[in-house]
This record gives structure tokens, sequence and C-alpha cells, in this order.
């Protein structure tokens, strides 16, 4: 690294270029096409957007020009630089299923060696706030720490600024102070060049700069200096993520979904945002498959939907509040940061002209009267000690089905035998996603963990799931995990053990059931309450009366409805312990089914005594990458397939079977 | 015999915190049925000419449904109530109650409880509530079946 600036002639520009290219380097940055500025590959420094800006406005976007010389007056281009970090679509794995046996194997592209010329400092932030996202969670995105590891990042400070612009506010810019491996300041007659790496410096020294002189470089303080000058301080910031997340019933999220079209382009548009979808292609024998990734947005309807056409988040008021309330509140719980970084672009691109600032303000201002929040601020209330799973993510193992039983007509248990060592750790609880080529990739809740393999508990409700429950014995599946967080059994150690199960959520506390009875001494008195669709859709009938005629276990049971033939209880769950005689502050419950069954089950036990940092409840949403990168399953600060599928009631805090969240 | 009934009333959810004077104002006027298993304790659509608390046992309340045949709609068990329609001025009964294994049941003849209903107010404000316990039962019960919230719907997969 040079400790000193130096000085880039403009007419030097080609030199600099030609040393990117000496590095092994294609260069990418800005060029004008179509009528707007965009990042594309560039074959010479003739191609950037010389003498061009853009005035941005809400809903506004216009180049003009601007009779200098200069190449970067502009502030920021139309995409993002995800677009070579996080590409809009990436190959994720390519599998083969013949003659009953699946080999699953993820994609690895070799990162193309790339030179990001021309980064504002709002963008340099945004690439490390995306990086943390996608590294986050217990395995990380791999496609994305190898492509960002690879470039080369040469940032440009700001010069103008724009109307859209509020880097300021969110602590990002204009100022270039970090994270760059070249850092230009652009005057009239050249750049003054900053080196902040190795990579950077072992560049730069090969075009032997004259070192810059004070007062180009005082020139070049007081343009950036003027920046901020210009931008002000447009959002109040301090505070910001506890007003948004205490102004969940605001009035104005109804307004502003009134004008917005739901278009997904401020997503799109936005340099940190990160959700994608899986889709999945299969060749016409049906003996291929391969899946990819593909970005996808907070913001489409279906983003949110889950099994049984549920939508967790239907309306466009919900969406937007998802998208606002993740930005600006719930990021800092995930990613120890705002996931804005004050661009600008969602005002530009957003053809209906809707100014996030302004959105802001409104709903969240400084000195609004703080009501109750709906997720404690971190570290969650209740919030079990972390304690990571042994977890192999990527790692497709095949497994091979030992045995199919069926417990209901649609209902079967895959018997799955693996020498794999992760899976053969999972835990109570925990989950896998299944694959068979060509197929959508279902998460399964694993309902038994024997020495020798996994039982997944499947219900046949589409095309996945259909051929899953048809598989015989000898046939394989592809399967990823164990994945999530699982029952925390130990905090029931010595107490009483309550465990509410609805319909097919009797299948991941099976698990948790027989590690109770394996260690019974260990607990308390231990009471299953088991509820069901109709008698003839009960899971594990032998097991549960097994369990009902022991004398150290209470089980009782109840359908939602029933012939005259069944003489057993019938009504809703909550009604086999809504008049119990024991004391509930002395148990740990544990349950699972329809999140409408949980919240009645969570009213009645919390009624009975039981606190809410001691009732565990496995939540639905749509799981899709497993790992916390894919954005589909996110419940306020959570990721449920990372941080979760179980929390504690106390850690959902009032989110809990809140609708549109 | 009186005290009794009492003593068997309050070890319900039904009276388990009920003044013992209004228990034992209210015994008076009940007696204990025993019925056995498949008998019906009131008939959906007929004159419901008694309420009952349920001691011991298991009662099905049932609708029945053109070409489907009869169809439970909720159990009932220890302390709770049937023939709260015998509360209604028309005392037409709902649902048809039948008994799943011998059950064992205070029962109060609709014309004395009404009567003392009418007379005495603090018999009223310990019956009332509870009787609303036992109609939202039967709403939640409803509100459960008409969600049908463990229905296998079309997932993505």
């Amino acid at each position: 690294m040079t400790a000193t600036s130096r000085f880039l002639p403009r007419a030097d520009l080609d030199r600099f270029f030609a040393a990117l290219a000496a590095d092994g380097r294609r260069v990418i940055g800005p060029t004008v096409v179509d009528g707007s500025i965009v990042h594309e590959e560039l074959g010479s420094f003739a191609e950037l957007p010389t003498g061009w800006t853009a005035d941005t406005a809400p809903g506004s976007y216009r180049l003009r020009a601007t009779g200098l010389a200069r190449d970067f007056d502009y502030n920021v281009g139309v995409t993002s630089w995800k677009r070579f970090t996080h590409p809009p679509v990436i190959q994720l794995t390519r599998g083969r299923r013949a003659g009953g046996q699946v080999v699953v194997e993820s994609v690895q592209a070799e990162p193309p060696r790339l030179a990001f010329v021309g980064v504002r400092a709002c963008e340099l932030a945004a690439l490390r706030i995306q990086d943390r996202a996608m590294r986050a969670g217990p395995l990380g995105d791999a496609d994305h720490a190898a492509r960002g590891d690879a470039a080369l990042v040469v940032a440009v400070e700001c010069a103008s600024a724009a109307s859209t612009c509020f880097c300021t506010s969110m602590g990002t810019g204009p100022e270039v102070d970090g994270g760059a491996d070249i850092v230009l300041s652009e005057l009239d007659e050249g750049f003054i060049v900053r080196t902040g790496t190795d990579a950077g410096a072992a560049v730069v020294d090969r075009l032997k700069l004259r070192s810059a002189e004070p007062l180009e470089s005082a020139r070049a303080a007081e343009q950036v200096a003027a920046v901020r000058d210009a931008i002000g301080d447009p959002i109040p910031a301090a505070g910001l993520p506890a007003r948004l997340r205490a102004a969940l019933d605001h009035p104005r999220w109804d307004e502003v979904a009134e004008r917005c079209l739901a278009c997904a382009n401020c997503t799109l548009v936005c340099p940190t945002c990160f959700c994608t979808s899986v889709s999945v292609a299969s060749d016409l024998d049906g003996v291929e498959g391969t899946t990819e990734r593909t970005w996808d947005s907070c913001f489409s309807l279906g983003f949110g939907r889950v099994a049984g056409d549920s939508n967790f988040r239907p309306k466009v008021r919900d969406r937007y509040r998802q998208w606002l309330t993740h930005k600006f509140s719930t990021w800092w719980d995930q990613f120890g940061s705002s996931g804005c970084v004050g661009c600008g672009r969602c005002i530009a691109w957003c053809p209906v002209g809707i100014d996030v600032r302004e959105e802001l303000l409104a709903i969240a201002p400084l000195g609004a009267h703080e009501g109750p929040i709906p997720w404690p601020l971190s570290p969650a209330e209740g919030r079990a000690p972390a304690s990571p799973a042994s977890i192999a993510a990527a790692t497709h193992v095949t497994a091979t089905v030992h045995n199919v039983d069926f417990e209901t007509a649609d209902t079967a248990t895959l018997q799955l035998a693996t020498d794999d060592s992760a899976l053969l750790a999972a835990q109570p609880g925990q989950f896998v996603m299944v694959e068979l080529p060509g197929f959508a990739i279902p998460p399964i809740s694993i309902s038994r963990i024997r020495p020798d393999g996994l039982d997944l508990t499947i219900r046949s409700v589409g095309p996945a799931t259909a051929a899953l429950t048809t598989l015989t014995g000898g046939a394989q599946v592809s399967l990823r995990g164990p994945l999530g967080r699982g029952w925390p059994i130990e905090a029931a150690f010595g107490r009483d053990v309550v465990i509410v199960a609805g319909g097919i959520g009797l299948a991941p506390l099976r698990p948790l059931i027989e590690a109770i009875v394996a260690d019974r001494p260990r607990f308390g008195a231990v009471r299953l309450y088991l509820g069901a669709r109709t008698p003839r859709d009960r899971l594990f009938v032998a097991e549960m009366n097994a369990l009902a005629g022991r004398t150290d276990l209470e089980v009782a049971e109840i359908v939602d409805r029933a012939g005259p033939t069944w003489l057993g209880r019938v009504g809703i769950v909550t009604q086999l312990f809504d008049h119990a005689p024991w004391d509930g502050s002395l148990a740990t419950a544990f349950m699972c089914g329809p999140e409408r069954m949980m919240q009645a089950a969570a009213t009645t036990l919390n009624r009975l005594g039981v606190a809410r940092r001691d009732l565990w409840l496995t939540l639905e949403r749509n799981m899709a990458c497993g790992v916390g990168t894919c954005g589909h399953c996110q419940l306020g600060p959570f990721f449920v397939c990372r941080d979760g599928p179980v929390f504690s009631q106390a850690e959902l805090g009032t989110a809990f079977g809140r609708e549109g969240l | 015999m009186t005290e009794t009934l009492c003593a068997l009333l309050t070890q319900t959810w039904f009276a388990a915190d009920m003044p013992e004077d209004i228990c034992e104002r209210l015994s008076a006027i009940a007696e204990v049925k025993e019925y056995p298993a498949g008998a019906a304790v009131v008939s959906e659509g007929t004159a419901c000419r008694e309420l009952g608390v349920i001691l011991h046992g298991r009662i099905a309340l049932r609708l029945a449904l053109p070409g489907v045949g009869e169809q439970t709609i909720l159990t009932i068990d220890d302390g709770d109530l049937f023939g709260w329609s015998a509360l209604l001025p028309e005392s037409i009964a709902t649902s048809t109650g039948v008994t799943l294994v011998p059950t064992t049941a205070l029962v109060f003849d609709r014309d004395p409880l009404m009567a003392l209903l009418a007379e005495d107010p603090e018999i009223a404000s310990a019956i009332y509530p509870r009787v609303l316990v036992a109609v939202t039962r039967r709403l939640q019960a409803t509100r459960t079946q008409l969600l049908d919230l463990y229905r296998a719907g079309h997932e993505p997969w």
C-alpha cells in the first residue's frame, strides 16, 4: 500500500486500464447505454461516460451533458455492482436420477477476475453489507464469496450530489474511508490516487505516478466535503430501527400501498437486496435435473407463500412494510448494520416516485411515540444459547430408502439409510432439504433419528412430495442438512413437559418425544396432547397408543371432525388441557402445528402458567435455501430456517401469529 | 344428599371455584343421572328440558347431514355443560348429544332452574359465565372446522 496519494493525469487513464488488464482483469465500469449510465465490461477508457451526468428525482432519471471532460461526474449507475458479485442467475446443482439411483452435485463456477471501476462510497458499503449477508449463517454463499474475493475494487469519490442521495444519513459516504483496493478522486486535470490494499498498490505501482501535490489533495477533499454539505442529513437515523418497529400499525403503510405497484424495481436496483428463488429444470425423460438460483424480491406475491396456499404477506402493504422494516430495522439484528446505504436508486427507479426518505419521515419521525415493539431489540429475550449444529449445507448426501410406511392415505414415512456423520448427528426439531433431480426441493422435518439413518414423514401435496411418497425400498434421494435449530431438550431437564402437536406437526416432535422417553428420569410429568383432522389422519397411531399405555406418560388426543364410530374426543386441541389441574409454571412446553392452532394453544398454556420463555414452537415459513441466504422465510429479525424453525414464544414477541409478517 | 351433590359438582372445573353457598343452592334443585353408552341426552330440534353438567363420562354433540350421516362436531367431558339451550326462551336443542361411554351427570330441570336464576342474581351471575364458556367452546370448535386447519393444500412442492 502507498502511504502517500499519487496523481494520475487524465491523459494517462489508458495506462491505468492497461495496468488492470496486465493484472489479468476484465474491467467493469460505467458507460452510457440507451440513455442511462450502467456498469458493463469496458474495452477501453474511451467508453467511460465522459461529459455526462444523471439528474435523478423520485420516479425520474435523465442523462444530461455537463460540458465538462470529467469521466465520473454522475453518482451511481442504474444497476448496482451486485450484478457481478451476486449475479441474477447462477446454476446451483446438477443431478441425475436413473434406476432409482440419485446423485446431486453442487456447481461451482470459476469466478471471473474482474476490476470494478467507479465504485462509490455508498456502493462500497453495499458490497460490504451484502458480503456480510451472504457470508452469514452456518455456511454462507460460496459463489458470492468467491466472486467478491476475485474482484479488485476501484472506488471513485463523489464530486457532486444527486437529489436522491442520502449516504450521509446512512453513514456510508460520500467519503471513501476504506474497503477499496484503489480510490480515485477526480479533478479536472486528472485523479488523486490512493491505495487501500496490496493488490491495489501492485497495480498503481506499475504506473510510476508522481505524488499528489498538497493543493491537489486539498481540492479533492474540498470537493467531497461540498458533496456532504449538499446532501445534508435528510433522514434522522438515530433510533430509527426502534421507531420503525414500533410503527408496524401506522396508517401510512396502507397509504403507501395504494401507490406502490409491487413491481420490485426498488429491490432489483438496490445494491444490498439479496433475496433469491431456486428454479428447477428437468430433461424430458426426467433423468437429468438442474437447479438455478435467480434474483427474487420480497415484493413478489408468492415470496411468502407456503404450504396449503397460505401466504404470509398477501397484501402490498405487508410486502412494503417487510421491505422497509427489514432495510432500516431488522437488518441490524441480522447483520449488525442498516441494510440501506443511501444510494437513492430505489427513489429514482420507482415508477410511481415513492421516496423512501419521505415514507420514513412519515412513518417513523424523530420523537414519534414509541409503542410496544413486536420483537425485542437484540439480544432477543429468552434466546437460547447458540449451539451450532454440525451442518453441511452445501453437501448433497445420497441416502437410500430402506422402508416406506404409509401413516395415512397421503402421508408416508421414508426410512432412509445413510452413513453421513452430519446427518446422523441431527438434533430433534431439525430439518433437511430433500431433492429428487427435476423436482422442487422441499424442506422436510426429521421424524426419527436412528443410528443408521433418518426417518422423514412426508405428506403428498404436490409433484415433489408425491414423487417422494411413492418411492420404494432401494430408491435414493439427495439430502442437504441437517439444518436449523432444534428443540432445546435440555431446557426441560428437571421440569414437567407438555407437548402439543397438530396434524403433521407431530412429525418434528416425534424425535423429541423419543429422546424424552429414552431419558425419562430426567423429566417430571410428561403430557402429550395430540390433534388431528380426522381419526384417519392421525400419525404414528401404534406408537402413540403404546405411549398411552405407559404409566409414566399422559397422552390425550382429539380430532377436528369425526363420524359416529369415533369414540374419542372431538374439538380443538386446547380442549384437552384448558381446564387442566397442573401447574404450568413448572412445565416446559413444545408444540408444532398450524400457526392458528399454536396461537390458541399458547394462549391456553400461558393462562395455565407456562412462561413465554418456556414455550417452544416450530414455525412454518417458505424455507427455500435452508441457510438464511435466500430471504424467503424472514419473520421480523429472524430467518426461520437458520434462527429457527424452533423459537421460544418470548423470542418471537408479538410477531407470533400476527397477520402480514 | 345436597352436600354430596355439591361435593360432586365442585370436583369438576365447572364449579371448582364456585362459592359453596351457591353450589349448595344449585345442587338443591339437581339430581344425578346415569346414562349408558349410546344414550341420547338431548336431541336436535326437540325441546330441551334439562341442563346437565357431566360429572364423569363423555358426550358427542352431533349434527345430522343428509347424505353424510351424523357428524360429531364436538365432544364434551367432565365438567362440561350439555343442554344449554334449556336456558333459551325457545329451548330447542341445537345438536344431538349422545353418550360415548357410560356417563354420570348432574341434571337441572329447566323450570325450577329458570325460576331460581330469575329470583337469585348471585346464582345467575355464577351460572351464565360458565354457560358462556360452554358456548364459546362450541364456537371455537366450529371455527376450527370451518378453517379446516389441518387440511393438506396445494404446496409448491
